[in-house]
């Protein structure tokens, strides 16, 4: 999952970043409002995380700009003022949710994650695939009670995909996902991760998760789909 | 009017126009009072002059009537010519005195009059009705009598006439005077009132506009008032736009000030490691505190720049708007709002202040309740809209026990103590309550949860 991040305050954007990074997220960053809009426009986004208060363009205008122009992805607002005036409208300019600081990195995680579930039409913190129990936010997956061990790039992969069940997604779009902007990207690498993780989860080769749409990318096979 | 004025702690000055309406009344009596003494006196000294004239007549009619024998007797008609005279009492009298006798006429008869005196041929003398007169009015008149011989007789020729001769006459004219004069009094009251009335007009009309500022219609004076009204005009709207800016300025401050205290707080909690370390414990509670104190005492002090004036915000509109909005917070949760509002019901205090308190207790409704919440809000007062508003927010869950409830409410006023779970949201509205002098109170409400009910005070 990509994340960009719109903060001016240095520290809290690296702080911030660093944190989001741990979590398993791609996270693109941004100091000011117009660099933003242009990410916000540019970039193969699943979730915006932007500070109201910003040099350039202000954060609602930014939002506005955003939503005008059709990006739909899920926008959180962190704000220093508390007021539910800003809240308002920053909820009425296109956001999905805000967030108050100083808050704990904690909650971050679990607003970010909780938006990614919600724009995937998952209601629940954790999701079913057959014999398979996903947690999205410990990011743990369970093959009945055995716990599969996943690398980083391996889940968000998985993850990607289960985020977007309808679709078929291209290596180009999993990569542009799991990636940030600088990184050094290789859709070859791709079919590495969904080899391993084909292997990982479905051992035996019973259940085919992941299906090959040949010449055009994976989608999560529908037959296991979570009700 | 009474609107518009402070309220004063002693008794309340006169209006305007009973002042001007008094001072007329006075200066009118003063004045036509002195007017009416004029001009009596003018009418008593014209008929006084009148009466002399008369006497004079008389003077000739006696002389008329007089003979004067050889022998210097005087020999006079006992009718002279005036039935006056020879009516006894009748207030008119005539005496004419010659050097060896003197002639009364017959209506002097029984009446003490005073002596006369003689006085040299060819001179009158006219003498108003005074103590040294007897109070009469007397009128000599001084002939001499040609004798055979060429001798000649001094004879002095006196009327007296009781000072009643002159009072029908005063008496009508007096009468006549002061009803006429008390009537020009009552047309000039009248006509200062009705010109009191036109001429405050332009005053009772800022008045009302003022009156429109403060229930938020107007933004300042805009009307078209006389010349001697605009650098009061001029000065109200400065103020206003002064306070405005002021108020502007001062939440702005408070704005940035809020601003660059929380990064760098969000700064420490966010490079606070993840582990449960007495010393992570102990600062990430650090922060808590700051944040707790940041968002009440700030919420404080902008309470307190707020405007004497705000304009109505309308209940219902910014209610909605919170509701869609917390329904895009919450969307996952299917959470039922229910508005229960009366028609065209508004808040007479600050749009900021209301949608924080509504914004805090359906933020804590949603979150702690089981989906079902509700807000209501009616007027305080259904005589006058601006007394104030009563809002109840009730939620379906756990609710709040009885005995955490005043330990809540207890900590929110002191505002500098770390709660939990309702705790932010709850003490800040706790601020605004309190600076709206309004009260709270939480029950269980009909929902099965915690219901927050409370007063505000706009007035």
């Amino acid at each position: 999952m990509r994340l960009l991040l719109v903060e001016d305050d240095h520290d809290l954007q690296t702080s911030l970043a660093e944190i989001l990074r741990g979590a398993g997220y791609a996270v693109d960053v941004s100091g000011d409002g117009i660099e933003g809009l242009f990410f916000g426009q540019e970039y193969p986004l699943d979730l915006a995380i932007i500070d109201l208060g910003l040099p350039g363009l202000p954060g609602l205008d930014l939002i506005r700009k955003l939503r005008k122009q059709e990006r739909q992805f899920p926008i959180l607002i962190l704000t220093a003022r508390a007021d539910w005036q800003d809240k308002v409208e920053g909820l009425e300019a296109g956001a999905d949710d805000y967030l108050t600081k100083p808050f704990h990195p904690e909650e971050l995680k679990a607003r970010v994650g909780a938006l990614l579930r919600r724009s995937a039409g998952h209601a629940q913190p954790s999701v079913e695939l057959g014999p398979l129990k996903i947690d999205l936010v410990s990011q743990r997956v369970f093959n009945g009670e055995r716990e599969i061990d996943l690398t980083t790039y391996e889940y968000k992969v998985f993850e990607y995909l289960l985020m977007h069940p309808d679709a078929v997604v291209t290596k180009t779009v999993l990569a542009e996902h799991i990636y940030e902007e600088d990184n050094d990207r290789d859709s070859n690498v791709i079919e590495v991760f969904v080899g391993r993780l084909r292997r990982k989860i479905d051992p035996e080769g019973l259940l085919n998760p992941i299906e090959t749409m040949r010449g055009r990318g994976y989608r999560l096979n529908k037959l296991t789909r979570p009700i | 009017m009474s609107k518009v004025s402070i309220e004063a702690h002693q008794q309340k000055p006169w209006s305007l126009r009973t002042r001007l309406v008094v001072l007329a009344v006075l200066l009118l009596t003063v004045s036509l009072g002195l007017v009416g003494f004029a001009l009596d006196a003018a009418f008593h000294r014209s008929s006084e002059a009148g009466l002399q004239a008369r006497m004079e007549s008389l003077v000739y009619l006696v002389l008329g009537a007089t003979e004067v024998a050889e022998n210097g007797v005087l020999v006079i008609d006992e009718n002279p010519g005036d039935p006056r005279l020879a009516q006894p009492g009748s207030g008119i009298y005539a005496s004419v005195s010659g050097a060896q006798d003197r002639w009364d006429s017959v209506s002097s008869l029984g009446v003490n009059l005073p002596e006369p005196v003689l006085i040299p041929t060819g001179e009158s003398q006219f003498l108003p009705a005074s103590e040294k007169t007897g109070g009469y009015y007397i009128f000599y008149y001084g002939v001499s009598w040609e004798l055979t011989q060429g001798r000649m007789l001094p004879v002095t020729v006196t009327i007296f006439v009781d000072p009643q001769e002159l009072q029908p006459e005063l008496r009508a004219f007096r009468s006549g005077l002061w009803q006429s004069l008390g009537l020009a009094g009552l047309i000039l009251v009248l006509a200062q009132v009705i010109l009191l009335a036109l001429g405050l007009r332009p005053l009772r009309r800022i008045s009302e506009d003022i009156s429109g500022i403060e229930s938020g219609k107007l933004e300042r004076l805009e009307g078209n008032y006389p010349v001697e009204l605009e650098p009061l005009q001029r000065n109200l709207n400065h103020l206003l736009e002064t306070e405005q800016a002021n108020q502007a300025r001062y939440r702005n401050a408070l704005d940035s000030l809020a601003h660059s205290l929380k990064t760098p707080l969000s700064v420490i909690r966010s490079s606070l490691p993840s582990d449960d370390s007495p010393k992570t414990v102990a600062m990430d509670h650090a922060v808590t505190d700051m944040q707790h104190l940041i968002a009440t005492r700030l919420q404080r002090a902008a309470a307190s720049a707020r405007s004497s004036n705000a304009p109505a915000v309308d209940v219902k509109i910014q209610l909605e708007r919170l509701v869609s909005s917390l329904k895009r917070v919450y969307s996952q949760q299917l959470i039922n709002i229910d508005v229960l509002i009366e028609p065209e019901l508004a808040f007479y205090g600050e749009q900021r202040d209301f949608l924080e308190l509504t914004g805090n207790l359906l933020d804590n409704a949603c979150k702690y309740g089981a989906g079902q919440v509700r807000i209501s809000a009616h007027t305080m007062d259904t005589e006058d809209d601006r007394v104030g508003i009563r809002l109840q927010v009730d939620d379906n869950g756990p609710g709040i026990a009885e005995d955490k409830r005043e330990q809540l409410l207890q900590r929110g006023v002191r505002g500098d103590e770390r709660v939990e779970g309702h705790g932010l949201g709850l003490a800040i509205v706790l601020e605004i309550v309190n600076s709206y002098h309004g009260e709270i109170s939480i029950e269980q409400g009909e929902l099965g949860g915690a219901c927050v009910n409370i007063t505000l005070k706009t007035r």
